[in-house]
């Protein structure tokens, strides 16, 4: 058993203790603070509970003609229930989508063709989740719940700095006031701007690359296929992609998080998810390694049918 | 923070004010006399965070080389210039020089492990509270979370960047990092070790702008005694200055999209 899969095991025991509570209201919990006058979000974290990103009914994907999915492909493994998996966190049935009111990622058409072209595709290198290629989360991804990632914030006077576990990914977010990069800087994580509205810290994210998903992992209610738009499996979007997300303590131990998502080349309006996105962990946590990368050779293989391990850079 | 009499109680606290005296009789000039008189945080240790960067050559090789296509000469940072391999393994570094552009594990986007990672063509920065100094790397994003809590190192365990504990000897960050699992190399010349690895990093800042970066390395699998590299680490001045990023595996990724993936 390694690392993680211990680390796996624990979270579900963790998460199996917590109340399945929706904190829809604004907080009122006033968060301690450092010693420089800022709200205190130090610590380590776990993430939310499993939860649908779009309202289950009427599903919108199917799979189209000549799709591979669940016909075989290594890929249908990686995405469907494990039935010797742990058992998992509960699941949340409400959807993350808060706007626009019928809980959808509201596509431009083109996009949802797209969207059903990726998902065809995922024996495709090009087309694969980004995710599961190891590169960067992106945003808002990066605080969907899953069961392998574990988050830890620490502060300095200025600055609000959020670790995450899952693929050793970081964020320094200035508070400052200064402007984004220069609009032709593109960056995995995006480039993250933060102020305080109240006890709220509120970051602007933009200067996101083009091959990443902004979400992912949201989770389906049961019956739906892995690869439903409940996952937000196959959401993509442009180098526009514009994030404006609010991290807000709603007790000692835990974060609403919203994010509003917008991108006017893929979606007709912008949309927002909301959930509990960070429980306080265990005191005697710590992040590990999450070597992602290094041991994903045979995964993208079987997936792609690509080697990936004997390939090289021109790195030195 | 554990009450005074704990603390005059503590081994390793005794241990590190006995060695902070016998430097001083000693006439020492090592770390803890050190002359940094730059800015502190409130806990008194020196304040390191910001970007820093190094500027030696000893990512391509840690040795004196002579320049080759796209690589600089340099002298080396290796005190004598002089890499104790056993026998065996002087034989495994010729092997692994001469394969090097196919067999170093950075060309696959490994993570570069300890002390590679500092000294790689690429600014890091330096996030230090008073329990953590967490380094986070431009270079494929990688994490050093060093912990200068007084804890130890876990159970073993074998990790990429090893595992870090720190702790200050006066003016000096100490990082003790063991827990390798023996696939990095030091640098793009096939100088290498095993997973008995054991790093000690003394980060001594001299100025606001400079730290004395020295490392010693211990593997009795690979080498016949300890050895030790050193080199300064500058800090970043430009305003606005921010760590970008250097994704490395989306760089192979594509190259393999675009030569036989994008066909399919």
């Amino acid at each position: 058993m390694t690392a993680q899969d211990v680390r796996a095991l624990v979270l579900v025991a963790f998460a199996l203790t917590l109340p399945a509570t929706i904190h829809t209201q604004d907080a009122t919990f006033d968060p301690p603070r450092t010693e420089w006058g800022d709200p205190d979000f130090r610590g380590h974290y776990l993430p939310g509970q499993y939860q649908p990103l779009e309202t289950a009914a009427n599903d919108s994907w199917t799979p189209p003609d000549g799709a591979n999915i669940g016909q075989g492909a290594a890929f249908s493994r990686f995405f469907e229930p494990d039935p010797d998996a742990p058992p998992r966190p509960e699941r949340l049935t409400t959807p993350m989508i808060i706007e626009p009111p019928n809980g959808k990622v509201p596509f431009q058409p083109w996009a949802v063709e797209q969207r059903n072209e990726i998902m065809a595709r995922q024996d495709d290198l090009a087309h694969l989740d980004p995710r599961v290629k190891c590169l960067p989360s992106a945003l808002p991804r990066a605080h969907l719940p899953v069961g392998y990632n574990t988050y830890q914030i620490l502060q300095i006077p200025g600055y609000v700095v959020m670790i995450y576990e899952w693929n050793h990914l970081y964020r320094y977010i200035p508070l400052d006031g200064r402007p984004h990069v220069n609009s032709d800087i593109r960056l995995g994580m995006g480039d993250s701007r933060g102020h305080w509205e109240g006890n709220t810290l509120v970051v602007d994210v933009t200067n996101f690359t083009d091959n990443t998903w902004p979400v992912g992992h949201g989770a389906p209610p049961e019956g739906a296929p892995g690869s439903a738009l409940t996952t937000g499996h196959g959401v993509f979007h442009s180098g526009d992609l514009h994030v404006v997300e609010r991290f807000t303590m709603i007790d000692a131990d835990t974060f609403r998080y919203r994010a509003t998502v917008e991108d006017p080349n893929v979606f007709t309006e912008p949309w927002t998810i909301e959930f509990n996105a960070l429980r306080r962990a265990p005191a005697d946590h710590m992040l590990f390694e999450y070597a992602c990368h290094e041991g994903n050779g045979r995964n993208i293989s079987l997936m792609t049918g690509v080697d990936v391990d004997n390939a090289r850079t021109g790195a030195r | 923070m554990p009450p005074i009499s704990r603390r005059e109680l503590s081994d390793d606290a005794v241990r590190r004010a006995v060695g902070y005296l016998e430097s001083l009789s000693s006439g020492s000039t090592g770390a803890t006399a050190s002359l940094y008189e730059g800015p502190r945080t409130p806990e008194g240790q020196p304040d390191l965070n910001g970007i820093w960067q190094v500027l030696t050559t000893a990512s391509w090789d840690i040795r004196a080389h002579n320049a080759q296509d796209g690589v600089p000469a340099g002298l080396g940072v290796v005190d004598s210039d002089d890499i104790p391999y056993q026998p065996w393994a002087a034989t495994q570094q010729q092997e692994n020089y001469a394969n090097r552009l196919t067999a170093d594990p950075v060309r696959q986007c490994y993570l570069p492990g300890v002390p590679r990672v500092t000294y790689m063509p690429f600014p890091f920065r330096i996030l230090q509270t008073p329990d953590h100094v967490v380094i986070t790397y431009e270079f494929a994003h990688v994490v050093r979370i060093i912990y200068t809590d007084g804890s130890d190192h876990p159970l073993p365990n074998d990790f990429w960047m090893g595992d870090s504990r720190g702790h200050w000897d006066g003016d000096t960050l100490v990082v003790d990092t063991t827990h390798f699992n023996g696939q990095t190399w030091f640098d793009a010349a096939g100088n290498f070790h095993s997973d008995a690895l054991h790093v000690v990093e003394r980060y001594t800042p001299t100025s606001p702008f400079h730290i004395d970066y020295e490392v010693s390395i211990e593997d009795p699998k690979v080498f016949t005694r300890a050895w030790t590299m050193r080199m300064p680490l500058y800090r970043r001045l430009e305003g606005g200055l921010q760590l970008l990023d250097y994704d490395c595996v989306d760089f192979l990724l594509q190259s393999l999209t675009s030569t036989e993936g994008g066909a399919r």
